[in-house]
């Protein structure tokens, strides 16, 4: 009786041993990725949401099984609060703990950490579109277009645009930073190349309660046209400011007044929560598919936002639809490496990303690298502020941004 | 010409708006000899209690706006019972970095809301349309700003002077020990301080965040943009504080007005106060304002 006990405990205790070492191989595999970015402090008003859209991402491919066999995708997020010493120590723990891929934040902490992206070998998303962080670099995939695209870009809109015989006279309203000023000089690298554009005065912008005097100059300069790389704050006391003057062009290009033009960070849902119908007008060239857009895509992104209880300001926030773009680059990685049944790790997934070619249902057009290409959407949208939101005006491409693009 | 007046009207609003968010750091330095650094984080405090009671809990904005001073005023003066009045007494250095620290819990507990990192702005409650004089512009938002700017500074003057308290805390300011002597509570007026300084910190607040929109890195900021403003005046001084504050809004306009743009130069509308402020406080050490102290031993 005895013996008949202990041999049903013995394969009771076997089986218990299969299972347990049998499920979590059923479970399937989980591959680590790792995120900083600013979800408080400086900038967080955009790295709050792109946090949310990044971790919604995540969520919705572990839960649907997106990936196939049970595998799953952890990614910590980790707050840097837009510190970059905070940054490389988050990337160096994140290293440790063997990460696949880096989903990174700002310009200062990827310029900090661009040498040991290549020396470590680990592919790298950043938030950041700082074109300087592709320059030397092979395994940072940018993945919209980048401030300077954004930059050129509204240049020759501007030139495409502009009526009357004269040369379009533009001012660059930009951020004292290299994130303000690598645009700059992309455009002036444009102009040498015969873009038709003179950039009469270049406006590096302070903590500014009074754009008066500066708008009043511009004006007396002739200035028609203001191109801002910079964040939304300054550029809506900006055009509050323009506004109160009555200096805010009614019309593209009007004379004697200014028309307000800026990259992916200047414009969105925020800049019209900040300046209200100040913003009006106001141009804005971005990769992203806008929620006010209403078609399929922006329905997906409410949706997704809407499954994991987002509310209405971060669901509509173009910061969060970019946040699901780095994620669905990254999960996009890893599934092309399976499907190819290799095994993933940092050096296939590598390989798999200059493969790439999907459509996001966020972003302006596909999203392709190749083993040259390092930026995923090279289209992007002109958007018009009218009515409190902004309108797709046109799709489009820079075509000098590739004469003088640096380093490729 | 009219540009010429423009920027001086410019000046005058920036200035004045300087001035009303220096009055916090003089009052509370008046009294305590305290340079206070969380003083950022209050003013933004106050820009949003305003907007949470106007958008959120739909109260008029004028009535959030005197609700917001309160509640900022008694924010304040908690702050001090709990946690720097047991410093009376400590060297400065503690107090001032308890003061530091205070900014970073204030930053941490603005983050766990929306407001930490999320952008706003008031509703428009003030005509859009600007005042015009020959040609010079000034926006009601600028206007009811500066107005209530002067206000308060007038206010806070006659406190000062005339009411019993507010001589009690020149008093303490003075000498703590010849305050004591005479039975004036020094606790008591070191809580009143900051109070009256959370209850301008919001004013600012309110006013800033309606020209700029609300953002919580852009309004902390201000704290230590006034810094300047401040030393310029003299520490001590609200008087110094409103001519000091106009003076860096007008230097600030005139540079941006006359310099940028010209002989190669750029952005010395933000440089420029620094550089007239070392020159002055090379002549005037504790500033236009403030009191040379003269120890005899």
């Amino acid at each position: 009786m005895k013996n008949k006990a202990t041999t049903f405990f013995n394969v009771f205790l076997v089986i218990v041993f299969v299972f347990a070492f049998a499920l979590p191989a059923y479970a399937g595999k989980t591959y680590k990725l790792g995120m900083s970015l600013a979800i408080t402090g400086p900038t967080s008003d955009a790295g709050n949401p792109y946090a949310k859209g990044a971790e919604d991402w995540f969520k919705f491919v572990n839960e649907t099984d997106y990936l196939g066999d049970g595998d799953k995708i952890d990614c910590p997020i980790r707050d840097d609060q837009y510190k970059n010493d905070v940054t490389k120590r988050f990337f160096e723990e994140f290293l440790d703990d063997g990460i696949l891929i880096f989903l990174s934040y700002a310009t200062g902490g990827n310029l900090a950490l661009k040498r040991d992206f290549e020396e470590v070998q680990i592919p790298v998303i950043p938030a950041s579109y700082h074109e300087g962080l592709i320059v030397d670099a092979n395994y940072t995939f940018m993945p919209v277009a980048t401030y300077s695209e954004n930059a050129v870009g509204l240049a020759e809109y501007i030139t495409e645009n502009h009526k009357g015989d004269n040369i379009p006279q533009v001012a660059f309203f930009i951020h004292p930073s290299a994130f303000g000023r690598g645009p700059l000089e992309d455009t002036q690298k444009a102009i040498a190349e015969g873009m038709k554009i003179e950039i009469v005065e270049v406006v590096e912008h302070g903590t500014d309660l009074d754009n008066t005097a500066m708008l009043q100059r511009l004006v007396s300069k002739g200035v028609q046209y203001v191109i801002c790389q910079t964040v939304q704050t300054p550029v809506a006391t900006m055009l509050t400011d323009a506004q109160r003057l009555g200096v805010t062009a009614a019309t593209f290009g009007e004379t004697g007044k200014l028309t307000f033009l800026g990259a992916h960070y200047t414009g969105g849902s925020d800049l019209i929560a900040l300046a209200g119908t100040a913003t009006e007008g106001y141009i804005w060239a971005d990769s992203y598919n806008l929620t006010s857009e209403n078609n399929e895509g922006a329905k997906k992104q409410l949706e997704l936002a809407e499954r994991y209880g987002r509310d209405e300001k971060a669901a509509n926030s173009h910061n969060y639809g970019a946040g699901i773009l780095a994620a669905q680059i990254a999960t996009e990685a890893i599934k092309m490496a399976k499907d190819a049944g290799m095994e993933v790790n940092r050096e296939n997934l590598y390989k798999m990303m200059q493969k790439m070619n999907f459509n996001s249902f966020v972003a302006a057009g596909p999203v392709t690298y190749s083993e040259t290409e390092r930026i995923g959407v090279d289209v992007q949208n002109i958007y018009i502020a009218q009515d409190g939101i902004f309108k797709k005006i046109q799709s489009f491409e820079s075509q000098y941004i590739q004469k003088v693009r640096a380093g490729r | 010409m009219s540009y010429f007046f423009q920027i001086i009207v410019s000046g005058i609003v920036v200035g004045s708006i300087y001035a009303l968010a220096a009055l916090g750091l003089v009052l509370v330095y008046k009294s305590s000899r305290v340079a206070n650094f969380a003083h950022g984080q209050i003013i933004a405090g106050g820009a949003f209690i305003t907007f949470f009671l106007t958008v959120r809990l739909g109260i008029p904005i004028f009535f959030s706006f005197l609700a917001s001073m309160l509640i900022t005023f008694f924010l304040a003066m908690s702050v001090e019972r709990i946690f720097l009045r047991r410093l009376i007494g400590e060297p400065i250095i503690s107090v001032i970095m308890v003061t530091i620290g205070l900014a970073s819990i204030f930053d941490g507990l603005i983050y766990l809301t929306p407001f930490g990192s999320e952008n706003f702005s008031f509703p428009t409650f003030l005509p859009t349309e600007s005042i015009v004089v020959g040609g010079v512009s000034i926006s009601w938002t600028q206007l009811v700003g500066v107005i209530i700017t002067f206000v308060l500074i007038g206010g806070f003057s006659w406190f000062f002077k005339k009411s019993t308290v507010g001589i009690s805390m020149r008093a303490v300011s003075d000498d703590q020990f010849g305050a004591m002597s005479v039975g004036i509570s020094v606790p008591r007026v070191f809580g009143l301080a900051w109070a009256t300084a959370g209850l301008s910190a919001a004013a600012a607040g309110c006013i800033i965040g309606n020209i700029t929109g609300l953002n919580f890195e852009t309004l902390h900021a201000f704290g230590i943009v006034v810094f300047p403003v401040v030393i310029l005046g003299g520490l001590d001084s609200i008087l110094g504080a409103v001519v000091a504050g106009i003076i860096m809004g007008l230097i600030q306009q005139f540079a941006s007005g006359y310099l940028d743009g010209n002989f190669g130069l750029n952005g010395t509308g933000d440089v420029m106060p620094y550089i007239i402020l070392l020159i002055i406080l090379l002549f005037k050490p504790h500033g236009l304002f403030g009191i040379h102290e003269i120890e005899r031993v």
